[in-house]
């Protein structure tokens, strides 16, 4: 079982720490024996295989491509690793998966199985800069439009999100699907936007203003704007909502055992919802801060699929906080270093693509596999 | 409103409708032995790029729609071993496997055409043919479902598989087969999508055309009639979207081009709890449980 191993750790904390009236010690000491089975060694240990493996049969490739694998591994490293650029590149292109990733390692804990998080990226992206960019609004001063062109985005992101969450509680829509059927409408939505609903009038493609004054200040002494700053901040603030507070309690316990929740008075509703807001507020954020701190104006070709691949960052992070912040810098690293490479070696763009795809295939039969060897379910 | 009665609107709402259909069918014959197969997306796209290569290979739109058939087959398969016998996470895996499917189909055309230039049309079917398949499929189906033994078992797994199991009816093999079937038909339905009047492949060509084809399967409370009226009301709104884009009104464009999932999630949250979902749909099934 995929999700109830990964949450492993952080789980058992917040079990034994009583979580409050309404879960006696019986049910806290259940869910903690049914999320012990797994270790944590076996929890890192598969993701760590599951990089290796996706990197040889990638290396595979790349030969059949007519290069050396070794070659072009190490040119992705030294990419990374070599001078301020290949820092600052990486932490900014990990900003927006961090950011999606954690929301969905907190859906995925509750076994909310969004996958919507494209939409709500690019809808927090278009009501943010519909924002920053609105008449009368962009002569705000510096800091108040930035922070209030981020409560915007994500609170358009966290109601695109929960409305998803809305229906799966109140009609029994599936999430996975409503969800993505969002990402659709979402897309639609920002073609219109910047085709006519906050086009730049002066301009003669299909975008916004310029985000003028809502532009994000860089880090010093980088070039990474601080929605990373934010991204990492928020490792933490979600690592401790999962593990100790009462919320945190309930979302892990509704992922493990959602009739067990119901005869303990909390609803399950109420933790669907939340955790579909919580990921869409974090989608929104992602969305805006890529606008304000990388993109300057939103454009037509603003969905870039990072919405998709936070699930193999959440996944891979094993839905672990701090595990999601790794494996967010370690799939920008790979796509930064491999940029450099396929330049330099001349390979298909899309080959990254396959490897991180392989990556999240492998994590789930590395699951399957260790929890067949254990015989639970 | 004339536009949808427009002959040639209902013609388009078929020729979009029926890549669907057949899709939804695969989706519904898993799902009735209760296995959620949600990497049909990246099913139906593995279909359509094997059909693709098939057709440009052969020259042969028919050998196409085979080859499509038997890819989507033994993604089935794959998806079977994942979660049968491996019983890993329904959900998870098929999300899994649907993202390796959209970068593995792009990777490998990129491969084989881009460097070339343009990527030839191919040949391309009638939508006749494709239309008397599709509902060759409708009836096989129902006819399995409802008068044979095979599929009376089937149906059994899914609703409540210790049962069967205690009648001695396999239920791993059984979904296996299940699961084979409904890639299969992903995969014609992505073939179909390339070698009918399309003859052409793009990336990522199936659009999301697999999870509307999930939704549809609630919609129609898997039952294969249904599921093939379900998809052509998701065609028809395709056709209405594509022939409203180009009059002037005042609605914006992109209203239409959202028009068919808007459709999509109407129908799912209309249906979701009046349609009676397998008892046992997603959950793994293991002996002596």
């Amino acid at each position: 079982m995929t999700v109830e191993t990964a949450a492993t750790r952080s789980t058992t904390p917040g079990a034994s720490s009583g979580s409050g009236p309404g879960s006696g010690p019986g049910f806290a000491a259940r869910v903690a024996e049914r999320a012990g089975a797994g270790g944590p060694v076996v929890s890192i240990l598969i993701p760590v295989l599951a990089v290796v493996a996706a990197l040889a049969v990638g290396g595979v490739l790349i030969a059949f491509d007519g290069s050396n694998p070794l070659s072009v591994y190490r040119e992705i490293v030294s990419a990374v690793l070599t001078g301020n650029r290949g820092f600052s590149d990486t932490a900014t292109a990990a900003t927006p998966l961090i950011l999606i990733g954690l929301g969905y390692a907190i859906a995925y804990r509750a076994r909310v199985f969004t996958i919507g998080g494209e939409g709500q990226y690019l809808i927090g992206a278009l009501a943010g800069t519909a924002w920053v960019t609105g008449a009368g609004l962009r002569d705000l001063p510096r800091w108040p439009l930035i922070l209030s062109g981020v409560v915007v985005a994500t609170l358009a992101g966290a109601a695109w999100s929960g409305l998803a969450g809305w229906l799966g509680v109140r009609f029994g829509a599936n999430v996975v699907i409503s969800s993505l059927m969002l990402v659709y409408i979402a897309d639609s939505a920002l073609a219109w936007g910047v085709r006519d609903g906050i086009r730049d009038p002066e301009s003669f493609v299909n975008q916004s203003r310029q985000i003028g004054r809502a532009s994000l200040p860089e880090l010093p002494g980088t070039t990474t704007h601080i929605g990373f700053a934010i991204a990492i901040a928020i490792v933490p603030l979600a690592a401790v909502l999962m593990a100790r507070h009462r919320g945190g309690f309930r979302i892990t316990a509704y992922g493990h055992n959602p009739s067990a929740l119901d005869a303990n008075e909390v609803s399950n509703r109420t933790v669907i919802i939340l955790v579909m807001v919580i990921a869409g507020a974090l989608a929104g954020l992602a969305g805006i801060v890529e606008t304000t701190g990388v993109n300057g104006r939103l454009g037509a070709q603003a969905s870039v699929g990072f919405g998709f691949q936070a699930i193999i960052v959440a996944l891979l992070g094993r839905l672990n906080p701090v595990g999601v912040g790794i494996a967010g810098l370690g799939m920008a690293g790979l796509t930064i270093g491999f940029e450099s490479a396929q330049r330099e070696f001349d390979l298909p763009s899309s080959l990254v693509g396959v490897i991180t795809a392989l990556i999240v295939v492998f994590v789930v039969v590395g699951d399957a596999l260790a929890g067949r060897a254990r015989g639970d379910r | 409103m004339d536009v949808i009665f427009k002959l040639a609107t209902l013609e388009a709402a078929i020729r979009l409708g029926v890549p669907v259909a057949l899709a939804a069918l695969g989706a519904l014959v898993s799902e009735r032995t209760g296995v959620l197969n949600l990497g049909l997306e990246g099913m139906m796209l593995s279909g359509a790029l094997g059909g693709y290569a098939a057709n440009e290979a052969t020259g042969s739109a028919w050998l196409g729609v085979l080859a499509g058939t038997l890819i989507g087959a033994g993604c089935g398969a794959i998806l079977a071993l994942l979660v049968v016998t491996a019983r890993a996470n329904q959900v998870v895996t098929g999300i899994a496997f649907t993202l390796l499917a959209l970068s593995a189909t792009t990777y490998l055309f990129q491969l084989r055409y881009s460097i070339g230039g343009i990527p030839p049309r191919v040949n391309r079917l009638d939508m006749t043919p494709l239309v008397l398949l599709t509902l060759a499929c409708v009836a096989a189906l129902w006819f399995l479902f409802n008068r044979t033994t095979l599929g009376l078992a089937m149906g059994a797994v899914g609703e409540a598989p210790e049962a069967a199991d205690a009648l001695g009816y396999k239920v791993e093999r059984l979904r296996w087969i299940a699961t084979m079937i409904g890639g299969g038909l992903a995969g014609l339905g992505g073939a179909a999508l390339v070698c009918g009047p399309l003859g052409l492949f793009i990336e990522n060509v199936t659009a999301g055309r697999g999870w509307v084809a999930l939704a549809l399967v609630v919609f129609a409370g898997w039952k294969p009639g249904a599921a093939v009226a379900g998809a052509i009301l998701f065609g028809l709104c395709d056709a209405v979207q594509l022939r409203l884009q180009g009059t002037a009104t005042d609605v914006p464009y992109e209203a239409f081009l959202a028009l068919p999932y808007v459709v999509t999630l109407v129908a799912l949250v209309l249906r979701a709890r009046a349609s009676r979902t397998p008892a046992a749909l997603g959950v793994p099934y293991v002996r002596g449980m």
